[in-house]
């Protein structure tokens, strides 16, 4: 049965969780003109990568990529996926410690940091051990509850703006693309490419459509968009600059006077941070899919346990902000990693597949 | 003989009547508290003048009256007699075995009446009863097709207890029919006084599962649209709901009836019950984190009103609610437990004595009051009692969230219930989903 409808709600939903955050932050410090350069370009990597990756995967009759690299060989699916299990690991521990600094950060301020951890794994865990069928559904049912508060949150964060700040439209650093290798541009690619792998882990359990995920990808354009331009628009790119969360400053400043509510931000962040749950209980269940895959003697729930464990131990040894940061930047050279080789191997072994194919026939 | 004779000593229920049937002596036993007896032997007695008319043979006789049964088959004998049917038992050596016959029973059914727990405003209203022949029969009637295919078990050891299934060929899925089938098959032998042992026993569902796998309806209109799309109903006998497999989140929000509604008033209401479900799941838990953890969230003149009507509650929010809605629950439930002339009576003290008097005791905030009002009105707008009773308890779970951590537990909260819901599935069919109709009537 075809569920392509399941997994664009979950490719949306698990990129629309990472892009509010850390984004415009990046994107705005990496470039003083011309952001639209680089959101583009990111934004056209990230098409580029799914194209070859699911083009890769089409080869392969419903296998997963474990699978196929373990189908390729075992000392390479090693070398292949260790990097790749370790990326998941970290991703768990800096998504999971990252926005529950956020979370006490922006709103809960008297809730100790450890408590907002245990909520999110204990329910990323849940989700994850419920398998990545219900895993699903619970992403499109999460999609038709809170899509609606999230675009009017979105439609609404416009008020403020200032249309004049969108000029000028470029200079030399933009169009000359030299920002491309600096810190914060590499940073920001966080957004891009933390989401895309489970396309790879899904089709022997989530059978879906590749036209159908590939035509959505222009659909989370605008999310791009709208939170890098809307802080530039709102405060100027000087302003904007300052703050460490951009756009939540900019939903901020939006009054909405026949609202009950005076902070629309807290319902937009929690949204979005409910997403990032999901998206952390996929990534949780691709690493336990991997632990498992290895260690085949572990159950299920016992591996989630466990995983979640470990983050929450190496998530409390984080001391501070500081340190999250550097981190990301740590995990930049997987992130790159991940981003170039595994899409370009499945290519090739699928490339090289059906050419065997072909001389078999 | 001896042993009908013997079993009448344990049961004085039983009866052991001689009477002439053809010019020969005949013994009929059955039991009293099931058969109309002076009719039967009315009915008898005509059947044999019309059969000695027409100069036959008792022994050919028998033929049309009833059913044989072999003599030495004690056990088939008595599950004659308990199912309710006479047993009629010549004297005469020539004839072997007895015979089993279909009597005038008493009337031990309710008549057809209209629903008690479904109300209907526009559409077919008579409702099951406790007869399953009857309702069997009434789902017949409003399903005239020929594709409509029935099956009947008895379930149990020591009660039998008839079960029958029914579905419609090419309309239901084979995998789901052949899936409950083979469940039913492999527990003939349990019993099931109720739902939960028919849930559990036969259907092997999980025993902690917050949600009912099947729905249950006291219309025969529900019962024959469940299977038209495709589903399969099960009847029980004794029981005056069809039972309809496999329940769906759909069914939460939308009754067959609304299909007696214009399109555009039919989604309206839809939509109006899955907001109540939402606000009944929400409300309070809202409340508690608002007023607790982010009041900086509201806006500031509604924040100071909602504390000022708080003002001189002595307790943290989340216990007011608490009390309240532990109130609130007392009352729902009683109500089904009162008989109908005090049942207005509890609602007013309930309602406005209790609730005007908790307000000028300053034990919760009139506000609570409100909120707690419109959350017990609104769990209601779900469809059917069972699936009203299930939203009930996750906002708990929210309401608990939200007190610890404010909206992000509300709404953690909602993405924990959606889990849970996304991972229900029955006979392979997941509860969160779209029913596929294989072959709708109307495209």
């Amino acid at each position: 049965m075809d569920k392509s409808m399941q997994v664009i709600a979950v490719y949306l939903l698990s990129h629309i969780g990472l892009i509010f955050f850390m984004y415009p932050t990046d994107i705005i410090e990496s470039l003083s003109v011309g952001h639209w350069c680089a959101i583009l370009l990111g934004f056209a990597c990230h098409v580029a990568v799914i194209a070859i990756y699911t083009k890769g995967l089409s080869y392969f009759k419903s296998q997963s990529i474990i699978d196929i690299f373990a189908g390729a060989g075992k000392a390479l699916a090693w070398i292949l996926l260790l990097p790749v299990s370790l990326y998941f690991l970290m991703m768990l521990i800096l998504t999971v410690r990252a926005y529950a600094e956020i979370v006490t950060i922006i709103f809960l301020d008297s809730t100790p940091l450890w408590a907002v951890m245990a909520l999110f794994l204990a329910v990323a865990g849940l989700i994850s051990f419920m398998g990545v069928e219900a895993m699903f559904r619970t992403g499109l049912l999460a999609a038709i509850l809170f899509f609606p508060l999230l675009l009017f949150v979105l439609s609404v964060s416009f008020q403020n703006a200032d249309w004049h700040y969108l000029y000028p439209i470029m200079d030399k650093r933009s169009a000359s693309f030299s920002f491309v290798l600096e810190r914060p541009y590499l940073l920001s690619f966080f957004a891009f490419a933390g989401g895309f792998l489970f396309l790879g882990f899904i089709p022997p359990y989530v059978p879906y459509k590749r036209r159908a995920v590939l035509w959505t990808t222009p659909v989370l354009l605008p999310f791009f968009f709208v939170s890098v331009y809307v802080p530039l628009l709102t405060f100027g790119r000087n302003t904007a600059v300052q703050f460490q969360f951009p756009f939540i400053m900019a939903v901020d400043t939006a009054d909405i006077s026949w609202l009950m509510f005076d902070r629309v931000t807290m319902f937009f962040m929690i949204t979005v941070i409910c997403f990032a749950l999901l998206f952390i209980s996929l990534v949780m269940w691709k690493t336990t899919l991997m632990i498992r895959r290895v260690l085949p003697f572990v159950r299920p729930d016992l591996a989630s346990l466990l995983l979640a464990a470990v983050v929450f131990v190496i998530c409390l040894q984080i001391p501070n902000w500081k340190m999250v940061e550097r981190l990301f930047w740590w995990n930049t050279y997987l992130r790159l990693y991940v981003v170039a080789v595994i899409p370009l191997t499945t290519l090739v072994l699928g490339i090289r597949r059906r050419r065997k194919g072909a001389a078999g026939i | 003989m001896e042993f009908l004779q013997a079993k009448q000593k344990q049961d004085p229920d039983l009866f052991l009547h001689r009477m002439w049937i053809a010019g020969q002596p005949v013994m009929l036993a059955g039991y009293f508290s099931l058969i109309d007896l002076p009719q039967t032997m009315m009915l008898l007695q005509q059947q044999a003048r019309h059969a000695a008319d027409s100069e036959r043979p008792l022994s050919a006789l028998a033929s049309g009256l009833g059913e044989r049964i072999d003599r030495a088959d004690e056990q088939a004998v008595f599950t004659a007699i308990s199912d309710g049917c006479l047993l009629v038992v010549p004297e005469a050596e020539c004839f072997e075995g007895y015979l089993r016959i279909v009597p005038v029973s008493r009337t031990l059914s309710r008549s057809i009446e209209a629903p008690t727990t479904e109300s209907v405003l526009r559409g077919s209203a008579s409702s099951f009863n406790e007869d399953l022949d009857t309702n069997l029969g009434m789902l017949k009637k409003h399903m005239l097709s020929d594709l409509l295919r029935t099956r009947s078990y008895r379930m149990g050891k020591d009660q039998n207890r008839k079960l029958t299934l029914i579905y419609m060929e090419k309309h239901t899925d084979s995998s789901l029919l052949k899936a409950v089938c083979r469940k039913i098959e492999a527990h003939l032998d349990k019993e099931i006084p109720d739902l939960i042992a028919l849930s559990e026993d036969v259907f092997e569902f999980p025993k902690w599962s917050l949600v009912t796998r099947f729905n249950t309806t006291e219309l025969p209109h529900n019962a024959s649209a469940a299977l038209g799309q495709g589903k399969v109903v099960l009847l029980l006998d004794r029981y005056p709901f069809a039972i309809i497999l496999p329940s769906m989140i759909t069914d939460v929000f939308s009754s067959v009836n609304d299909r007696n509604y214009p399109l555009l008033l039919a989604n309206a209401v839809r939509l109006l019950r899955i907001i109540g479900v939402l606000a009944n799941m929400l409300m309070p838990g809202l409340y508690v984190a608002l007023v607790s953890v982010n009041p900086d969230v509201l806006r500031i003149e509604l924040a100071m009103s909602i504390a000022g009507s708080r003002e001189g509650v002595p307790y943290p929010s989340l216990v007011e609610t608490l009390l309240l809605l532990f109130v609130l629950e007392l009352t729902l439930e009683a109500s089904i437990r009162l008989p109908k002339s005090i049942g207005p009576t509890i609602t007013m003290v309930g309602g406005i004595i209790l609730g005007q008097a908790v307000v000028q005791a300053r034990l919760v905030s009139n506000v609570l009051i409100i909120i707690l009002a419109a959350t017990t009105i609104a769990s209601f707008t779900a469809v059917g009692f069972h699936n009203a009773i299930t939203i009930r308890v996750p906002k708990y779970l929210l309401l608990l969230l939200s007190a610890i951590f404010g909206v992000l537990g509300l709404f953690v909260g909602i993405l924990i219930v959606s889990a849970y819901l996304a991972s229900v599935k029955s006979f392979g069919v997941p509860y969160a989903s779209r029913w596929k109709n294989k072959r709708s009537p109307n495209g």
